[in-house]
């Protein structure tokens, strides 16, 4: 016996090892990415349905929260994951590929199409989401359809304005610029007053900031005609756009730091940045991370490009969408309906910040609707409900949207280190652009 | 048969041993490489304008290779790692090496708690450690450049070229406990005697250091020298970490956040596989070209 022993030791160490092994393989190649709608498990009455839901949306999780107080029957496990350019699509295009993705994701509007093209997405029609189509803006509602089937439900929006210290700009005498002219002009004063403030800066890492503006400026950087793609982002009005920021960047009248970073935050606490031109949304990012400055922020139309005129961009707008492989889907719509619609979810969601509200009637008598006393008592969100209906809507995006983001960013940066200029960045980032969907296999024609 | 059976025993348990590693070693190491070698090989084709036509894999051969060292930006990142690791290597090997002398060295005092100290940074994640450095880089938020600003100093750490060194401190400092420890587990295993007839041949300190413990060293050295060329180009954790706060890092700013961003932003996975195969056939020609080159040199001495 005793000799026998060892022997059988190792045998069986090496049947652990297997075993171990083989549940690595199939831990490997068990799942297998999307599932078909016929292979849907039917829910029995009764039956507790679970649905994961990603998400990075602050004040989410008191929604949910509701959601699960009041619907006892489909339990929503959010997880937060971080915010979709700072590594929540990468997490979610890794979770599909792996077929281990979530029920319902957060997905902006930009990315829609890029999840289409990695077929990442439920067709919701088949699943009766067009009755819901009245319940929404209808731009927004827009931005989820494509080939006549629906595709995600809209959430939130992110009409464009001026933030920017009022008290400062009064001790000064700057008024709120209403042309990128007088914008121009403000810069030179405002750094003249105080060479440690500046009246902005432009982020060169984020390029979904440009091109809001050159949304505002009246480009329409891409088009589909047919199966065609056309790609127009070197078109005068973004050039525009480009030198109009080139010149302030070679008169040194604005920073060039990042946003959203903690230079940032610091400088907007100390004054050292003393506007900022972003989407209504902004207004969680001032008073979340410079609460100190209550009181001293207003907020203006955006400058505009004709004097007189009135026209506004978005920047930014999110919507919730079932993913593929999805386990209950009419829970998940059912879920993503609520989410966005019902008005104390759109309440909750609005105190947390997540933007201009896609539900139809989701701005008039909510919280939104009242002055604020950061805002100096202003009613600002006037101004946004204003901005909201003074947007071009026929704005598209691309599948390859996140590659074009990169190619202006590096640009940018490359201009910042003396490397070319905001100019050539752009002119760079079409005939990148171009090749990046071709790289898809997609056709795609230049200019109009 | 009594006589076969322990043989046959002794035959197995080699095979028996060496299993456990191999399965591994297979699944978690020649398996992967393998698949992306032929997912470098492969690309997607898509019908329609968003792909609501289908998709089907083909069959590409060598056009992601080309496709990867045709794009300017991820060429220029190789050429990065590569001006990185010229400097970074040489510095961490020296710095390691002085380090471990010195705490092996006769009078060092608290040898102990230096040896852990040196040691602690590699206890710190590479991403935590980022965040911690980018907080000492940030002017406003960085009492570092913030006091240097007072003195009439102004450096922009995270900008234009500076980032780059900038990085290779992060890496230094994270690895160089490291590789202290390899090189003083090295210095350990030198025999007392040898010292003891260096004294009595009359050596000093410094020849002791230069005839005795830096030629039985040379195999430690190697080792670190090799861990820090492999690490040097796979360079990831911290450009990733510091690009929020910094204008200079772009997308491509080292050949794996290249590959990164092509798989997971831009979903071009073929692509990023070529790009991974790229480099680690980089790292095998530049780890293997340096061992070849000190064996020479080892043979002719």
């Amino acid at each position: 016996m005793s000799r026998t022993t060892p022997r059988r030791r190792s045998r069986g160490a090496l049947a652990v090892t297997l075993a171990a092994a083989s549940l690595l393989i199939s831990a490997c190649g068990g799942s297998t990415g999307s599932k078909d709608p016929a292979v849907q498990k039917p829910v029995k009455p009764g039956q507790k349905v679970d649905l994961r839901f990603w998400s990075w949306v602050p004040g989410v999780d008191k929604a949910v929260d509701k959601w699960n107080a009041t619907h006892p029957d489909i339990h929503v496990k959010l997880e937060k994951i971080p915010a979709g350019s700072s590594g929540g699509y990468a997490k979610m295009r890794a979770a599909l590929k792996s077929g281990n993705a979530p029920d319902l994701a957060q997905v902006e509007y930009q990315e829609i199409p890029s999840f289409l093209l990695e077929n990442g997405l439920v067709n919701l029609s088949q699943y009766g989401a067009d009755k819901d189509r009245s319940k929404f803006v209808d731009w927004q509602w827009q931005q989820g359809v494509f080939d006549k089937a629906v595709y995600a439900i809209p959430q939130a929006s992110g009409p464009m304005g001026l933030f920017y210290r009022s008290d400062l700009y009064k001790k000064w005498g700057i008024k709120p610029p209403a042309t990128w002219e007088e914008f121009a002009q403000a810069a030179q004063k405002i750094h003249d007053a105080d060479p440690k403030a500046y009246i902005s800066t432009f982020p060169a890492g984020n390029s979904a900031w440009f091109t809001a503006l050159a949304w505002q400026a009246g480009a329409k950087w891409f088009g589909v005609n047919g199966d065609t793609w056309t790609v127009n982002i070197n078109s005068p009005q973004t050039l525009k756009v480009a030198a109009f920021w080139d010149d302030l960047r070679s008169k040194k009248v604005i920073k060039t730091e990042p946003d959203f970073a903690n230079g940032w935050y610091k400088d907007l606490q100390s004054g050292a940045i003393t506007s900022w031109v972003s989407a209504q949304w902004g207004d969680a990012i001032i008073s979340g991370n410079a609460p100190q400055t209550a009181g001293k922020w207003a907020v203006a139309p955006m400058p505009q490009w004709t004097r007189g005129s009135n026209v506004s961009a978005n920047w930014g707008g999110s919507s919730t969408a079932v993913l593929k492989g999805a386990g209950h889907i009419p829970e998940a719509l059912k879920f993503a309906e609520w989410l966005n619609t019902d008005p104390t979810s759109v309440d909750l969601l609005l105190q947390g910040g997540y933007g201009w509200p896609a539900a139809a009637d989701g701005y008039k008598g909510s919280s939104l609707d009242k002055p604020s006393s950061f805002f100096g008592g202003q009613k600002y969100n006037e101004v946004f409900a204003e901005a909201d209906k003074s947007i071009d809507n026929s704005w598209k995006w691309i599948p390859t949207i996140d590659a074009t983001y990169q190619h202006l960013n590096d640009g940018f940066q490359a201009a910042l280190a003396g490397k070319g200029t905001f100019v050539s960045a752009v002119q760079q980032a079409q005939k990148q652009t171009v090749e990046d969907l071709k790289r898809k296999g997609l056709k795609v024609s230049t200019g109009q | 048969m009594p006589t076969r059976a322990p043989r046959r025993r002794r035959n197995l348990a080699p095979v028996v041993f060496v299993a456990p590693f191999l399965l591994l070693f297979l699944l978690t190491f020649a398996l992967p490489i393998g698949y992306a070698v032929y997912q470098s090989v492969m690309d997607v084709e898509h019908t329609g304008a968003l792909g609501l036509g289908g998709s089907h894999t083909v069959f590409v051969g060598l056009g992601n290779y080309s496709d990867a060292l045709s794009d300017h930006a991820f060429v220029r990142s190789i050429g990065r790692v590569l001006l990185f690791a010229a400097v970074q290597v040489p510095v961490m090997v020296a710095l390691s090496a002085g380090l471990a002398l010195l705490l092996d060295s006769a009078s060092a005092r608290g040898v102990r708690f230096f040896r852990a100290a040196f040691f602690l940074p590699y206890g710190v994640p590479g991403v935590i450690a980022s965040i911690l450095w980018g907080f000492l880089y940030v002017p406003g938020v960085s009492p570092l450049v913030d006091g240097m600003s007072h003195l009439g100093v102004s450096v922009d750490l995270l900008g234009g070229n500076n980032v780059l060194w900038s990085i290779a401190n992060i890496v230094t400092w994270e690895f160089a406990g490291y590789n202290v420890l390899v090189l003083v587990a090295q210095l350990r295993t030198i025999p007392a005697e040898l010292y003891e007839a260096a004294r009595i041949d009359g050596a000093s300190a410094w020849m002791t250091v230069r005839h005795v413990k830096l030629p039985l060293l040379r195999p430690a050295l190697i080792l670190t020298t090799v861990f820090t060329i492999i690490g040097t180009l796979q360079l990831f954790a911290e450009p990733l970490v510091l690009k929020p706060v910094s204008s200079s890092i772009d997308s491509a700013y080292t050949p794996n956040l290249s590959a990164y961003n092509e798989a997971f932003t831009n979903d071009n996975y073929h692509l990023a596989a070529a790009e991974a195969v790229l480099l680690a056939l980089a790292a095998f020609v530049l780890s293997f070209g340096f061992l070849r080159l000190i064996n020479k040199r080892g043979g002719d001495a």
